[in-house]
């Protein structure tokens, strides 16, 4: 490899990673690469150096400074319009995000799951009714997240479309600038209507909660909580879309697997852990930036240069994992790293494991036969995107 | 045979990983979702699950004294 290579790298293989991640994990796990505006950044490939650095306040996650990393120059566009918790360092950070946490406690997110089997339950419906074949991707993966989106913040079904089109429009990695921020108002725009509504009609629903607790009393801005909301929106569509593309289609591709999980009900909850270590969808972050020079294994990270925490990478560190390029169902993946880590841990895991787990085991349970409806190399996979995931799946059963 | 456990709550993000692997050890607070320890010496039947429990934590708030690990 170069010196510091272009960032990011190609994939070989539709289910792996660069090549590159596990070379640099073995000879450089600190690794030095050049992004589009050819900045210096580094990717920390290792498990350990992704938890130190995530830990080590000496780097900041603040995505306004001018040099905070990016892949791509629509996602500067977006990092700089950010207002919300997910682009700030504490105390500002905690501030915010405590405001949030109870409504995404281990309690609530299992007080959901009934709503969450009911909307999956209606989507299977709706697709068994229609009969083979079957674009998954826009019968279940997408819709079910936004379905799920709307029941949290007890927005009328209708929007689930509105919430699924912003979503879609985000995250290429070929998208303009413009386009990434007409997008990112257009969600904010429709989460200060919801706030109004929610306002004048509180239901049993977090917005309506939050805006009794914090706007009302006056501790949150209205514009503040607009933020907010249309950044877990962005945060938790599309990555839990994909999550249910790749895992269903790497399940199908892995049938002595997905008979086991078949036979056992009781092993959804680590095959859905082992799902996330394999998978990881997010792929260039969490980001930070350094604020002072720091050395890690070796590699000296310069003042103002960026760092990327390569979960794919992570999840595949054979110090943790062992034969981290197999899948197993049954193996101990709970030290994934597919959620992050440290202060930006993502908020909404709770609830992004509970729809997998649901969607995974209502999906093989109505459908026993489902198998691809197309070969798999026809299955076009999303290698332009800053979230992997898989275009279309057209299955038959 | 006990074992210790420990938290530092200012650490605490509130991800309920500890509550969804040992709820026996653990609570979060209806109005912050910030751990609660429920238990500071528990029993060593629980050592394992306090050990997952805190490799889960994705904001190392929580410690296990494992100096007197229960034999067995
Ligand atoms: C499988 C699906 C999901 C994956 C893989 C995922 C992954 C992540 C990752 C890696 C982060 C850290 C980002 C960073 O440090 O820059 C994050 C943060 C976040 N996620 Fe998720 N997420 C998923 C689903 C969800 C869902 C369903 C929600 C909300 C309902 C959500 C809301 C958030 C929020 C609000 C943050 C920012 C947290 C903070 O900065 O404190 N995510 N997510
Ligand atoms: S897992 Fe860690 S961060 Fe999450 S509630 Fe428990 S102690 Fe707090």
């Amino acid at each position: 490899m170069s010196e510091a290579p272009l960032f990011p790298f190609k994939r070989t293989r539709r289910f792996d990673p660069p090549d590159e991640y596990g070379r640099a994990r073995a000879e450089r796990p600190v690794f030095p690469v050049t992004l589009w505006n050819g900045q210096r950044a580094w990717l920390l490939t290792r498990h350990d150096h992704f938890r130190t650095v995530l830990m080590d306040p000496r780097f900041s996650g603040e995505f306004a400074r001018p040099d905070f990393p990016a892949v791509t120059q629509a996602r500067v566009a977006i990092d700089k319009g950010e207002r919300a918790f997910v682009g700030m360092d504490n105390p500002r950070h905690g501030h915010y995000r405590r405001m949030l946490t109870k409504e995404f406690t281990a309690k609530r997110m299992m007080a959901l799951r009934p709503k969450v089997e009911a909307i999956a339950a209606g989507l299977l419906d709706v697709m068994e009714k229609k009969g083979p074949p079957v674009d998954l991707i826009e019968a279940l993966a997408v819709e079910l997240p936004a379905l799920v989106m709307c029941e949290l913040f007890g927005s009328p079904y209708e929007d689930h479309t509105f919430i699924m089109s912003c979503a879609a429009g985000r995250h290429g990695l070929k998208q303009s600038p413009e386009e990434a921020h007409r997008t990112a108002r257009a969600l904010v725009d429709y989460c200060r209507r919801l706030i109004e509504v929610k306002e004048k009609a509180p239901a049993d629903d977090m917005l309506s909660r939050v805006i009794e607790e914090h706007v009302l009393p006056g501790t949150l801005s209205r514009e503040d909580l607009a933020e907010i909301c249309s950044m877990i929106l962005r945060a938790g569509h599309d990555t839990t879309t994909n999550m249910i593309g790749l895992g269903t289609m790497l399940l199908l591709q892995h049938p002595d697997q997905l008979a086991e999980l078949k036979r056992d009900d009781g092993l959804i909850d680590n095959a859905v852990e082992e799902l996330l270590r394999f998978l990881a969808p997010v792929q260039f972050a969490p980001r930070r930036v350094a604020l002072e020079d720091v050395e890690i294994a070796g590699s000296l990270i310069r003042k103002g240069e960026g760092v990327f925490a390569i979960s794919p990478s992570a999840n595949r560190d054979e110090a943790v994992f062992a034969k981290p390029d197999a899948v197993d169902l049954h193996r101990d993946a709970s030290q994934h790293l597919t959620f992050g880590y440290g202060i930006h841990h993502c908020l909404g895991q709770g609830l992004a494991r509970i729809e997998l787990q649901v969607v995974f085991a209502m999906l093989f349970q109505r459908f026993p036969n489902l198998r691809l409806a197309v070969p798999a190399q026809e299955i076009p996979f999303k290698n332009d995107m800053q979230i992997y995931g898989i275009y279309r799946l057209p299955v038959v059963w | 045979m006990k074992f210790r456990i420990r938290i530092d709550e200012s650490l605490c993000i509130g991800a309920g990983r500890c509550v969804v692997q040992a709820p026996e050890l653990f609570d979060q607070r209806e109005e912050d979702g910030i751990v609660i320890l429920l238990q500071e010496t528990p029993d060593g039947a629980l050592y394992d699950r306090a050990i997952r429990a805190a490799a889960q934590c994705p904001a190392r708030v929580i410690e296990i004294e494992s100096g007197d690990k229960p034999a067995g």
